[in-house]
């Protein structure tokens, strides 16, 4: 390949309010048809967007978690186009003063610039009926707060792109901002797109492919944009600009109008909504009250609680688990044990499962306190397991689970003596072929030696007794 | 009785003392719409039914001591302010038969006030226009001389108050569609400060500049109905926090070293020589009782109609966007995709003056074109406020001519678009600057025709205005128009 990618991104992401950003309807996704909407969202005549300035906080959380700049003015402007999804023929957005701009974030060790951040609604959805053949709108969605986020060309490769989205995503996931469920549309992709030769610094001709709702279809079209825009300029042709659709069944980017056919937008200042100002307490108080984000957190695990960075990352990329972790090894500080038991125990059973690690039917304290009784030795790795089997799935207290079921180890030598007894006695052949030298036979014998003695026998200690039991053995 | 130039005091006075029960008092002008609107078409809906319920509820408030100085008292309404379950046409085909599904803000309020609404007032197409010609139920005749317009917009509103065919009016006023009727049809009429009456529920034509107003037989009565309908709204993201809810107690002021500013300029701009003889002597009027004159200046007059067609059309074109017949209102049944059915549905629905406005407003944002148009015009903008408050600085109001000229024939000056806009020139500042202003009768021409005045006045003085145009109006022998 001859040719450099120069990528940069668009990235919608529908924020966590609980009502639309001009009206109080509920912005919860789903519902029957059109029963989230009233006069104002579905642009009846008359009607006035009122702001909810809990989108102005979301989009500024947004901005740290970006590490922007979160502007103490920012304005809204109206973007003009007819679509029948888009009731009043505008859509409400900010164009010229931007709440966030000037961030970067790190990804595989260069910086990605984001441009801005802007707040503006959500459009609604076209259902169209091939067999009536008639489009019917759903503007349910229609007045959902967004934010947009728009980078500079800044990326390289496809694999960038998609590591920059999976990161933009977490954040956002980590600030409460959005859900970013890519597969229910809560986060949406355009990719800007053009290729130069390499050594060169001057930008090809761009297309942009709209609406990516997976990570793989980012790549997949970037890969497949790079191939056709290479083949233009390998013919010697020029690249048009224009906007392009990906087709996922095929793998495809096609056409979906070009410059020429481009929207005039004639954004002008929307007259019926006053600009928003964020006082510097205000400003200040969002800061204060950001979490930790992930990048900070897999820091912390690797250093400070030696955890490998592939369990740290496994960790991190689920919030509620993480958090879930973390509420447990402050009660309990063993670190790797507690990650142990999450990422292989518990991350198995939340994916047989597919629940997610915010509603458990458990605490943190019952994990730690599991986790405690196995690191003193008072059950075994193996009886931790399947005390968190048993909390995973009814609740209750582990330690009295961990009576109940037998699973508190026996430290009786007497009780276990005369179980490893009866079972040499049993097993007089497996005994003979051990000490002709078949060490696997001992295995068997161990497991003779708990299944008789069930889960509380304790294991270092009847291995001992038993290794020497047989050697007392004539 | 004659209900004609009866204020809303009079005959508030008249319920309280039972001389005449609401419903009585409805009745009365629902005859007198029967009996004259025929010649003056001022309403495009009479709610006679709705009207006659109200009056009902109106006496039982009375009847229990619950009256508010509204409740009975028979308003017309103009036809782009939403009321739930009645049609809400804007005077336009696009929607002749947009049924709201809820109330505006201000009729909300009227109605937990015991108000009765007699109807609907027919207006320019979506306010569009100064003349009431431009409706699509056919245009509203001036009651002084029905071969006459009314002005407009509110044309509707003006005659339904200066016909005796309501006791009150609201109206919508953008770049003096209040003032301006209310000078043609010899009524009194007020522009209230941007954001003092919440716009929720008002069809928008320029939403920066929109300001629902009232249109009455006196200045203490647009007070009385201003004093229920502004304040505080939530619905209302451009609502002022500040507006109050007393207009009137300001009236009986003296007018003693008050200080009134003069505009030259306003005097000068195409005005016919008896409106501005009027406006002179009323002038001279306040000075005679104490009143000090002040000669003041605003320079960019002459910048004012194209920066306010330009903001206007601006907005209007986005605002009007959303009549594309795919949720309520006209639709076109030709055409077999979404872009030919939008477009016809807007060809066969709008009238030729909002298409102009939708035009120019469109070119005026166009990329290429926004900086010279829309941006030039927000700076006119901006330097219109600045010199308001230098003015404001030497004075406490300004009177100017309402309009340059008196009513003229129908089919004269209106079908011509560029004369149209020039004649709003001495109403357009106010509605750029976000400030109050009041017109009042203050003469009447060689025809017989009256002549308007204007006050205008700081931000949220509308005490002020009201109680300075009472002064005059307690002194103004105003005539009966002849129908």
């Amino acid at each position: 390949m001859k040719y450099q990618s120069v990528i940069g991104l668009e990235i919608h992401a529908e924020m966590l309010t609980n009502s639309k950003v001009f009206c109080t309807c509920s912005a919860e996704f789903g519902g029957a048809e059109n029963s989230r909407v009233c006069p104002r969202c579905s642009g009846l005549p008359g009607t006035l967007p009122v702001f909810n300035r809990g989108a102005a906080y979301l989009a500024a959380r947004a901005g740290f978690a970006l590490e922007c700049t979160v502007n103490n003015y920012s304005a809204f402007d109206r973007k003009n186009y007819f679509y029948p999804d888009l009731p009043k023929a505008y859509q409400i957005t900010q164009f010229t003063y931007p709440i966030c701009t000037d961030g970067k974030i790190n990804v595989g060790g260069r910086d990605i610039r984001i441009n801005r951040i802007h707040i503006e609604e959500d459009a609604g959805k076209l259902v169209h009926d091939d067999y009536e053949g008639i489009s019917m709108a759903d503007y349910n969605r229609c007045g959902v707060p967004l934010i947009e986020i728009v980078t500079e060309p800044d990326i390289r490769t496809a694999e960038e792109a998609r590591d920059f989205v999976e990161q933009i995503a977490l954040r956002l996931k980590y600030a409460g901002v959005c859900d970013s469920r890519m597969e229910q549309g809560s986060l949406r992709v355009d990719v800007n797109i053009s290729l130069m030769p390499y050594g060169s610094d001057v930008f090809g001709t761009r297309a942009e492919i709209k609406n990516l709702n997976s990570l793989k279809s980012i790549v997949r079209a970037i890969e497949y944009e790079t191939e056709r825009q290479s083949e233009i300029l390998d013919r010697g042709g020029e690249v048009v600009q224009e906007t392009r659709r990906y087709n996922d069944n095929r793998g495809m980017t096609n056409s979906l109008r070009s410059k020429e056919e481009a929207h005039d937008y004639r954004y002008f200042p929307e007259p019926d909504i006053p600009p928003v100002f964020l006082s510097d307490a205000e400003i200040a108080e969002i800061r204060n009250s950001m979490p930790e984000m992930p990048g900070k957190r897999l820091e912390r695990y690797t250093n400070e609680y030696g955890l490998r960075e592939e369990d740290a990352r496994l960790l991190i990329s689920d919030k509620s688990l993480s958090d879930f972790y973390d509420e447990t090894v402050r009660i309990y500080p063993s670190y790797k044990p507690v990650a142990n038991l999450v990422l292989v125990e518990l991350l198995r059973l939340l994916n047989e499962s597919e629940a997610s690690a915010d509603n458990l039917k458990f605490t943190p304290d019952a994990l730690a306190r599991t986790v405690k009784m196995a690191d003193e030795g008072r059950i075994s790795k193996n009886a931790a397991k399947d005390i968190l089997k048993i909390l995973f799935s009814s609740g209750g207290d582990p330690v009295y689970t961990a009576g109940e079921r037998g699973f508190i180890m026996s430290d009786d030598e007497d009780d276990l003596a005369e179980i490893i007894d009866k079972v040499i006695s049993e097993n007089k052949d497996s005994v003979e072929s051990y000490k002709a030298g078949n060490q696997k036979v001992f295995g068997f014998l161990m497991g003779q030696v708990v299944r008789e003695a069930g889960k509380s026998a304790n294991p270092k200690l009847a291995k001992d007794l038993l290794m020497k039991k047989i050697r007392e053995v004539r | 009785m004659s209900t004609q130039l009866k204020t809303i005091k009079e005959l508030g006075d008249m319920l309280r003392a039972r001389q005449i029960s609401a419903v009585e008092l409805t009745e009365e002008y629902l005859a007198k719409i029967s009996g004259s609107d025929r010649n003056i078409n001022s309403y495009i809906s009479v709610c006679a039914d709705e009207a006659r319920a109200q009056a009902k509820e109106a006496q039982d408030m009375l009847d229990s001591g619950n009256a508010s100085p509204l409740t009975g008292i028979p308003l017309s309404i103009k036809d782009n302010i939403c009321t739930e379950g009645i049609k809400t046409t804007c005077a336009s085909k696009m929607l002749e038969d947009f049924v709201p599904v809820y109330d505006a803000t201000v009729i909300r309020r009227l109605k937990s006030d015991g108000a009765v609404m007699l109807g609907k007032t027919n207006m320019d197409e979506f306010a569009m226009g100064g003349s009431s010609q431009t409706s699509y139920f056919g245009g509203v005749k001036n009651p002084f001389d029905t071969s006459r317009v009314t002005g407009g917009s509110s044309g509707g509103a003006a005659a339904s108050v200066a016909g005796g065919m309501c006791a009150g009016a609201l109206g919508s006023d953008t770049g003096g569609s209040v003032r301006q009727p209310a000078s043609f049809c010899g009524v009194t009429g007020l522009k209230p400060t941007y954001g003092a009456v919440s716009r929720y529920g008002l069809i928008a034509f320029a939403s920066s500049l929109d300001q629902i107003g009232v249109i009455a037989n006196s200045a203490c009565d647009c007070g009385i109905i201003l004093s229920r309908i502004a304040g505080y709204d939530e619905n209302d993201g451009t609502s002022a926090k500040n507006a109050g809810d007393d207009y009137i107690s300001g009236i009986g002021m003296s007018v003693k070293g008050i200080k009134i500013g003069i505009p030259e300029e306003f005097f000068s701009a195409g005005t016919d020589e008896n409106v501005k003889e009027s406006v002179t002597a009323a002038a001279e009027f306040y000075k005679s009782a104490g009143a000090e004159l002040v000669s003041v200046s605003m320079p960019s007059l002459k910048y004012a109609v194209p920066a306010y067609y330009l903001i206007s059309s601006a907005e209007a074109a986005s605002n009007l966007s959303r009549y594309d017949g795919i949720k309520f209102g006209w639709r076109s049944d030709k055409g077999d995709t979404f872009g030919e059915v939008i477009s016809n549905t807007r060809r066969e629905g709008f009238g030729d003056e909002v298409k102009r406005r939708i035009l120019l407003g469109n070119y005026a944002l166009s990329s290429g074109y926004y900086d010279a148009y829309y941006n030039s015009a927000s700076r006119i903008r901006t330097r219109l406020r600045k010199e308001y408050d230098e003015i404001f600085e030497k004075c406490d109001f300004i009177i100017t001519p309402t309009a340059p000229t008196t009513a003229y024939k129908i089919g004269s000056v209106e079908t011509d678009p560029v004369k149209m806009y020039l004649a709003d020139i001495c109403t357009v500042t106010v509605n750029i600057a976000g400030l109050p202003a009041i017109s009042t009768p203050c003469g009447y021409d060689e025809n017989g025709m009256p002549v308007g005045m204007s006050i205008i006045g700081k931000t949220f003085d509308e005490k002020g205005i009201i109680a300075l145009c009472d002064v005059f109006e307690r002194n103004f022998d105003r005539r009966e128009a002849r129908i």
